[in-house]
């Protein structure tokens, strides 16, 4: 079943120039997506793709200038339903900072349950829950401002999965991080997904897509290819085109293998692609 | 550079004044600074003296850090005191001349009122910081939102109140670390901090206040989204998962602190003669009304 449609979703952004006169700006335009119950979807684009502004187009933070977001059965243009579909559909942001409301981890947590009036009794279970899912329960009495980036992005996390939404969006939770907490926050996001959380990640790491299930492509406020991973690693004329590049390990293991190498094409495992290489040294 | 700042002079420690309730003790520090413009005879202030001397003790908090915080009145201090001396009338019935100079007169009555004046800051300014050192600042908040929540009724925003305060207290840390790397970033570009007159120097920082503030903006626009995001809808039936409870500590604190007040007043309070012949002596000047 899907739980987010997009159906020929347009946005555009209001822009004065030095005359004052309006112009305006292409957000996203056209653009159709639906994105199933469960699903680990990932959305790729350079810089102005339209990539952030789809992810703000899916909780109603923005409406559509034209065309209809549906979230499990509920448009967002109906001012009513914004409560239920943000209940639904939680969001992490790229600055960890700016999206921290306390200045005690636990009561940053219990901001989202606290705003859904649920009774206290329940409200520590649910940030006890939540902290324990992204592996911070040993900070919950810290000042999240002395942690790490990786850390601040997990209290984030876990403030969003405290209102048990059943979509959860990172919209490019990992720009901000250096590799140790891209990793941590990756790993929950995966984690999530394999208990049964429809994860929506945007990013424009490839690297960090290679698990997903689907990748959405976006460039000029269009969507551009959905496809796999793999496919979408195989497009080279459209990775270049869009500005990304494949992930590095399968980029390498491509040109070994045309240039005589008997290595696994495609390989996502940069260690896996060491040994292989390792092994064709020695066996000549 | 910035680094150093803490916001908050909170000291940490398990004291029974730090396990009190917040609500408790603000309530307390009310009832402190509300009684010290009451006393009026240097025989109070002795009491009041080892009222604090106990209450510093129990804080376990070092008798360093509480005295730091009357550095930030010293200017205040001197000038009532200087002021005190050298224009209060006294009664010539009654207080002595002591000193008289072109148009200052030094009167044994001014001595006295200043000295109380500064006792009476003084203490003050200990008191209160007795209540910032032992509470956090996010306790605090919370401590004053719900001491606020009767005015509710008459539609005051106490929710939405507490919560911009509570938002201030979780931006300073990194608007510190802004304010820094501007200017770093500003220096590097050959920005000039240290020299120059008081103008020159004003002016200087206009380069990192355009910045902090375009800044700021962009953070409170983040922040509204996250909180949008997080199903936030102002204070309708929201609830709170800190509860905050009572202990024997508080009940104890809060007769301690109220029987000391009533012995001291019901004893000293009537009898004195001290307070008589200053409430009598306040009519007739009013520049110490300022004051009272």
């Amino acid at each position: 079943m899907d739980i987010i449609t997009l159906d020929n979703v347009s946005y555009y952004y209001k822009t004065y120039d030095e005359n004052n006169d309006v112009s305006y700006a292409v957000g996203v335009e056209g653009v159709s997506l639906s994105i199933e119950e469960g699903a680990f979807v990932a959305l790729v684009g350079h810089n102005g793709s339209g990539k952030s502004t789809l992810a703000k187009l899916l909780n109603g933070l923005i409406l559509p200038k034209s065309g209809t977001v549906t979230v499990a059965g509920l448009s967002t243009a109906d001012k009513k339903n914004l409560f239920e579909i943000r209940k639904n559909v939680g969001m992490v942001f790229q600055n960890p900072d700016n999206q921290m409301v306390a200045s005690i981890v636990e009561e940053d947590v219990a901001f989202g349950p606290e705003n859904l009036g649920i009774p206290q009794p329940e409200i520590v279970e649910r940030v006890s829950q939540a902290l324990e899912q992204v592996g911070m329960t040993e900070y919950a009495k810290r000042s999240p401002h002395k942690l790490s980036g990786g850390q601040k992005q997990r209290i984030a996390i876990a403030g969003a999965l405290a209102i048990r939404p059943k979509v959860i969006v990172f919209d490019e939770s990992t720009a901000m991080l250096d590799p140790l907490g891209r990793r941590e926050v990756l790993n929950v996001a995966k984690q999530l997904n394999k208990q049964g959380m429809t994860v929506v990640l945007i990013t424009h790491f490839m690297e960090e897509v290679l698990d997903c299930g689907k990748v959405v492509v976006m460039s000029g406020g269009h969507v551009v290819k959905i496809g796999s991973p793999m496919e979408i690693f195989d497009d080279d004329r459209l990775l270049s085109s869009v500005g990304l590049d494949a992930p590095r390990s399968i980029a390498l293991s491509r040109k070994l293998k045309s240039a005589g190498f008997n290595v696994t094409e495609n390989c996502i495992d940069a260690k896996v692609l060491g040994g292989e290489v390792c092994q064709n040294l020695t066996n000549k | 550079m910035l680094k150093d700042v803490t916001f908050g002079q909170y000291y940490p420690s398990n004291s029974f004044v730090h396990k009190m309730d917040a609500r408790i003790k603000f309530l307390l520090c009310l009832v402190f600074m509300v009684g010290i413009f009451f006393v009026q005879s240097f025989v109070v202030f002795g009491f009041i003296t080892v009222f604090l001397i106990i209450l510093i003790a129990s804080s376990r908090v070092p008798l360093k850090s509480i005295l730091k915080s009357i550095k930030g009145i010293i200017v205040l201090l001197l000038l009532t005191v200087v002021l005190n001396i050298f224009f209060t009338k006294g009664d010539p019935e009654k207080d002595k001349l002591l000193v008289s100079w072109w148009i200052f007169e030094i009167w044994d009555a001014g001595l006295y009122f200043a000295a109380k004046m500064f006792l009476r800051l003084v203490y003050l300014v200990m008191g209160s910081s007795v209540l910032t050192l032992t509470t956090t600042p996010v306790d605090l908040t919370h401590a004053i939102e719900s001491l606020l929540k009767p005015l509710k009724v008459i539609r005051v925003p106490v929710h939405e109140l507490a919560l911009i305060m509570s938002l201030t207290l979780s931006f300073i840390p990194s608007l510190m670390e802004e304010t820094d790397r501007i200017i770093n970033a500003q220096k590097a570009r050959g920005a000039d901090f240290d020299t120059g007159g008081l103008v020159k120097r004003a002016k200087a920082f206009i380069p990192i206040l355009i910045p902090l503030l375009v800044g700021g903006f962009r953070r409170a626009e983040e922040l509204a989204n996250a909180m949008n995001s997080r199903c936030y809808e102002g204070a309708t039936k929201r609830t709170q998962m800190r509860v905050m409870k009572l202990t024997w500590r508080d009940l104890v604190g809060t007769l301690v602190v109220l029987l000391f007040f009533v012995t001291v007043f019901v004893i000293f309070g009537m009898k004195s003669q001290w307070i008589n012949a200053n409430v009598d002596w306040l009519y007739i000047n009013d520049v110490n009304w300022l004051y009272f």
